[in-house]
């Protein structure tokens, strides 16, 4: 208490001093008040201008903004610590330079007075930011000891200090027992080691141990010492690390002589290391290799032939395909294997028609005219295929050779087939990616369940509408009984950021097969913020989740979990509405309070009730429909609507049959987003609250989106009223509108009485059901009551 | 080293171990190739968390057999211990202190599992006792903690291996293949230079921005299975908090870098490797974000790195990313999208013609054996972590930052400098 009071005290005194006032002629604390009140900054201006002021009116600022940091158990400091270190952070910026000395002073006077350990730590650690820089000494301090890493520093010690003349110590080094010890010697000395340095090293050689022997050698290939290729060529022979390290090496190094013996050794003892040796040397040795083949057999053909493909040598295709057309079955096998590495669009016939006549290697030569086909487009591919495919001897064997095509033509051509009855032709369209297909996959489901993977994967990749993927993922679902597949879906689910994805994905965490699954696609989509979940839905499905990712305990799981509960944390209840005392009193009948929709008829999926609101997520061109299961025909509507998203087109039907379109056949009154651009040529009588067709409304601004709007709608006799947040904006009799001819007298399609010119049969029904009428997403509505006044 | 050598003089007891018929080995499960035991490393784990306990991690074969244990929790020591014996049938030696693992000589690689404030201090404390290191990624949390470390494996001649891998291995994320073929087709120079990279949600990479701290923590009583003073070691002396310590620590900044300290190096690492700049550092960072706490880390908007020659790698934070579809990475000639998409026609087919890349040491175990460089190492470690921490202090700060790659100080920005090299806590040094 009396530190608080001589703090106060404090304050005051430099309040007085300094009569700290800015050109706005705030006080000190008025303009600290408004700082506080502004943060945390959420952009770079805000946060300038927040902090320019505090800078402006520092030290007094700093000191008092210090003194009203409390005792860190009050948890209260937020607000303080972002101002006092924002204040900082901005007093330390190079533009800033002539407020940092107020700042800093501030800070000096703030830890004077200070005795809180905490806060004293808070302000240091902001007026350490404020102090001039000078760099740390990187000072290695050298280990004590005989240990190898002793060892090892003392050579990074020699070579510091005695750069080039160090050299002797180096090469003696390189005899060490330790390799650690010779790997550093090297490494220290990199930066001197020229060609002659290697040379020096060259004639030691001999004399150094065959572990020392590997790594010089290796250290030649990995640092390109050309002038050493004869040292590194004269060890590939030899055994063991040294003979490894010396093909390594002559890999890396090249040249010709390199790539000439290298390629002697393929077939030999050593051949998958000389291979892989080759694959890196970068001079073109399709002649060598060519030449080579030519003259093989056995391994050193197959090993020549392989790197022939790996090295992608398309001079060496005829050769490949020589072989690939042998008698020797095996040798026509390997061969076979390479022609995909070596072929291009040129040897696409020699290649089909081996493939035509190949038995065995079917497979593998479909490889290889992938391979050939694959710089032309889809549809070139299509049409060379089709081709042979009119000369073939086994034209139906090409039909997965068609599909692979990736042609849409050669989709269709195989669509017909199958509906032929051609059994290739199923099995090919099987392996198209494409949702053309997707009834036959599903058809094959049956019997093949990854079909079912497939087509999900189909699904995630080609449809864009999030709905529709559900809508699919259900159908995958409907045919799924090996738990892998569900699986598969569940990860693809979880990818959907929608509430209705959340409930599938939920509905499979009781199933132990696929709880795990379900566990986190629900969490992913939970996650991306999607915020027409229901609360009370949310808090039961991720609390299944949590008891199922908890139970592995795996790391990642862990992770998972405590995202959850951070979701959860986050998530409040929603209360239901209720009737206000006079609408209770007048006879007002609650027809949505934010529990369900009880007492409604219609598109239950596409009106989704969720935290106490009726989400519309009907698709765009999708008429789904939601009717109140009793028919009225004077009444009080009154609801509230919210747009969550721009261009949002919707309508409320009164006294209309169910089934049909409201707007003739009953009465729709508007509900749309009349304010986004997209509707710049919007008609009158199409603007939200008119009748549609009949009474244009008067142009309201609606609010933001994301903010409710409270709407009632009268309907008494021909007397339309409607008022949306207190604003009256149609009050009209309909059968005035149209001076009573709501169709056209002389019976046509035109009716001149109408202003949108059409004819409504419905206009001048008695009754009929209230709807919301679909037209896509973006919408909520709530608190929906009616008072019926024919009672 | 020495133990093995220790090993081969040893009287009795290493000498029953030494003849023990393969057939025993084989069943302790792991690589099916014989080592024999003279060959066969030694590793302890310090920080026993979930990384530590994870089962890419926790692991004992016959080629490297876990040994040792050290965590400050009891709770995490005894889950620990309970894992060692289900698993492996095995008891451990266990440590309170990670300066005792380091120094027991039966320990010859030392993984770093803990939270990143005390990367380099064990780091360091591992190479000069002649240890080599696996270390957990973020490399360090500060710049000055990396450049000590790097000095400090170098000299001491040791092998370390910074545990993020997608230079060299795994599908990278968003881009649905291994980094290799982009590689190659960066190197080829077919979609010019220079070369914008986004890493994004819309390019397919998460910044996970659920490890963001809270602010006005209050104090709560310390478990008693926590020794929370070590748990802090050089760290500030905070009170404790729950939401301060295990896992959710990543959200503050004396302990790690939010969402950008978690995935930063495990994105941007393989970044530095497709352009080529393992050598180098960008010169500058910008950063759009709000403005930060001092103690909890919040969510950024964007970070954007430009390099002298004018690539740029460029963050996009959660919820702020570019709308539409927008390429991974971009030159003047082409540009490829997630899952490889790319403007250039063919692209798959001209990458398998193209050179492959230089080979890379992927296999820890053969090189400490062989002392050859890790794909992951000291260097290029470093530099792809200092990427991060510059990021960290552009963020910290709010202001854009010019760094010097050859000093490797930010110019004409003091605060910044200051956050280099932070203090440490009582008798807390590296």
């Amino acid at each position: 208490m009396k530190r608080t009071l001589s703090l106060i005290i404090s304050i005051f005194t430099i309040c007085g001093i300094l009569s700290a006032q800015d050109s706005r002629e705030r006080t000190l604390e008025t303009i600290v008040q408004d700082v506080l009140a502004a943060l945390p900054a959420e952009n770079q201006t805000e946060f300038n201008t927040n902090m320019h002021d505090l800078a402006k009116s520092a030290p007094a600022s700093v000191v008092y903004l210090a003194s009203r940091l409390q005792p860190v158990e009050a948890g209260v400091n937020n607000l303080v610590e972002y101002a006092i270190s924002g204040v900082v952070r901005y007093a330390t910026a190079p533009e800033s330079a002539s407020l940092k000395d107020g700042v800093r002073s501030g800070l000096e006077k703030a830890l004077e007075t200070c005795k809180d350990d905490n806060h004293r730590q808070f302000l240091e650690s902001q007026l350490r930011l404020m102090k001039p820089y000078s760099a740390a000494p990187a000072v290695f301090n050298a280990v004590e000891g005989k240990g190898s890493n002793a060892r090892c520093a003392e050579l990074w010690t020699l070579t510091d200090g005695k750069g080039e003349k160090s050299e002797k110590k180096i090469l003696a080094a390189l005899r060490s027992d330790d390799r650690a010890v010779r790997t550093t010697a090297l490494l220290a000395y990199e930066a001197y080691a020229d060609d002659d340095f290697y040379a020096k090293v060259a004639k030691t050689y001999r004399k150094l141990s065959p572990e020392a022997k590997a790594d010089v050698i290796y250290w030649i290939g990995k640092k390109d010492v050309q002038s050493q290729i004869p040292l590194v060529l004269s060890e590939l022979e030899a055994g063991g690390e040294i003979g490894s390290n010396a093909i390594e090496a002559a890999g890396r190094l090249g040249g010709s002589e390199a790539a000439d013996k290298l390629v002697a050794m393929v077939g030999g003892p050593r051949s998958s290391e000389a291979l892989a040796a080759l694959k890196y040397i970068d001079s073109d040795i399709t002649a060598l290799v060519q030449d080579g083949m030519k003259k093989a057999e056995g391994e050193r053909l197959n090993g020549l032939m392989k790197l022939a493909s790996d090295k992608h040598m398309c001079g060496a295709a005829p050769v490949v395909l020589e072989y690939a057309a042998s008698k020797d079955a095996d040798l026509a096998s390997k061969a076979a294997a390479a022609l995909a590495g070596v072929v291009s669009a040129s040897d696409f016939p020699a290649v089909a028609s081996l493939y035509d006549s190949s038995e065995s290697e079917k497979g593998t030569l479909k490889k290889a005219i992938n391979s050939s086909l694959a710089t032309l487009p889809a549809d070139e591919r299509y049409d060379l295929v089709m081709n042979h495919i009119a000369k073939a001897s086994h034209p139906e064997s090409f039909y997965i050779v068609l599909a692979e095509t990736g042609s849409d033509k050669a989709t269709d051509y195989l669509l017909a087939r199958h509906a032929e009855g051609s059994g290739p032709a199923s099995d090919a369209l099987l392996t198209i990616r494409s949702m053309k297909v997707a009834p036959v996959l599903l058809e094959a489901s049956s019997d093949n369940q990854t079909c079912l993977k497939t087509f999900a994967d189909i699904v995630s990749e080609q449809v864009s509408e999030d709905n529709r993927k559900c809508e699919e993922y259900s159908k995958a679902f409907d045919r799924a009984v090996d738990p892998a597949v569900k699986n598969h879906i569940l990860v693809l689910l979880g990818k959907i950021p929608s509430s209705r994805a959340f409930s599938m994905a939920g509905s499979y965490l009781d199933l132990p097969e696929t709880s795990y699954a379900a566990a986190w696609a629900v969490k992913t989509i939970a996650s991306k913020g999607v915020d027409d979940i229901d609360y009370y839905e949310l808090t039961k499905v991720l609390g299944k989740a949590v008891d199922v990712l908890k139970s592995t305990g795996n790391a990642d799981d862990g992770y998972a979990v405590d995202e959850i509960k951070g979701i959860l944390e986050a998530a409040k209840p929603y209360e239901l509405s209720k009737l206000t005392e006079e609408e209770a009193a007048q006879g007002f009948e609650m027809l949505f309070d934010g529990s369900d929709l009880s007492k409604w008829t219609g598109d239950k999926v596409g009106y989704r009730v969720a935290n106490g609101c009726i989400n519309v997520t009907a698709s765009y061109g999708n008429s789904g429909n939601l009717y109140t299961e009793k028919e009225y025909s004077d009444f009080i509507f009154r609801f509230e609507f919210c747009f969550t998203r721009g261009g949002v087109n919707n309508g409320v039907g009164i006294r209309t049959p169910m089934g049909v379109d409201a707007a003739y056949h009953g009465m729709e009154i508007q509900v749309l987003d009349h304010d986004d651009p997209i509707y710049a040529d919007l008609r009158d009588y199409q603007v939200h609250g008119s009748v549609y067709g009949i009474i244009p409304a008067k142009r309201l601004v609606h609010k933001p989106l994301g903010e409710w709007s409270y709407e009632e709608i009268r309907v008494k006799g021909d007397r339309v009223t409607v008022i949306v947040n207190g604003e009256v904006i149609v009050d009209g009799n309909i059968r005035e509108a149209c001076q009573g001819h709501n169709v056209a007298p002389d019976g046509s399609k035109k009716n001149p009485y109408t202003v949108d010119g059409k004819n409504h049969p419905g206009l001048f029904n008695k009754k009929g059901h209230i709807g919301f009428l679909g037209h896509g997403e973006g919408l909520k509505y709530r608190n929906v009551r009616v008072l019926d006044l024919s009672k | 080293m020495e133990r093995r050598s220790f090993l081969k003089k040893a009287g009795l007891g290493a000498l029953a171990f030494t003849i023990l018929p393969r057939h025993v080995f084989g069943k302790m499960g792991g690589d099916n190739n014989f080592v024999a035991p003279s060959d066969q490393l030694t590793k302890g784990i310090i920080g026993l968390g979930g990384i530590g306990r994870s089962s890419n991690h926790f692991t004992s074969d016959e080629r490297c057999r876990l040994v040792a244990l050290c965590d400050v929790d009891s709770g995490h020591l005894a889950k620990a211990r309970e894992l060692a014996k289900s698993k492996f049938g095995q008891s451990m030696t266990e440590y309170h202190d990670f300066r005792d693992l380091i120094h027991d000589p039966n320990v010859d690689v030392v993984h770093i599992a803990t939270p990143p404030h005390w990367h380099g201090i064990m780091a360091v404390e591992a190479a000069n006792a002649g240890k080599d290191i696996f270390c957990e990624k973020p490399m360090t949390r500060t710049i000055g903690e990396g450049k000590r470390v790097r000095e400090a494996v170098k000299r001491n001649g040791r092998i370390f291996r910074l545990n993020t891998w997608f230079r060299f291995a795994d599908t990278f994320y968003g881009l649905g293949t291994t980094v290799e073929p982009l590689k190659k087709l960066v190197d080829s120079g077919l979609l010019g230079w220079p070369l914008t990279v986004r890493i994004s949600g819309a390019t397919g990479f998460a910044w996970k921005f659920f490890w963001t701290g809270k602010e006005n923590l209050v104090p709560e009583p310390v478990p008693a299975e926590l020794d929370y003073d070590f748990w802090l070691g050089p760290a500030p002396n905070k009170p404790y908090n729950s939401h301060r310590v295990h896992q959710t620590f990543r959200g503050y900044w004396d302990y790690d870098g939010g969402g950008l300290g978690d995935m930063g190096q495990h994105y941007i690492d393989p970044v530095q490797y497709i352009l080529g700049k393992d050598n180098t550092f960008p010169v500058k960072v910008e950063v759009d974000a709000p403005q930060q706490h001092p103690d909890a880390i919040g969510i950024w908007r964007s970070i954007t790195y430009t390099y002298e020659d004018g690539c740029k790698i460029i963050l996009e934070g959660e919820g702020f990313e570019s709308a539409g579809k927008v390429p991974y990475i971009e030159g003047p000639l082409g540009k490829v999208y997630k899952g490889f998409e790319c403007t250039i026609p063919n692209v798959q087919e001209i990458i398998a013609e193209l050179p492959d890349p230089e080979p890379q040491n992927t296999d820890f175990i053969n090189c400490v054996h062989n002392r050859r460089k890790f794909a992951l190492n000291e260097d290029n470690g470093y530099h792809s972590s200092t990427i991060v921490n510059m990021g960290i202090c552009a963020h910290r700060l709010g202001r854009t930052l010019h760094f010097d790659p050859k000093t490797q100080l930010f110019i004409g920005d003091d605060a910044a400098n200051q956050l280099i090299d932070q203090p440490m806590r009582g008798d807390w040094k590296i």
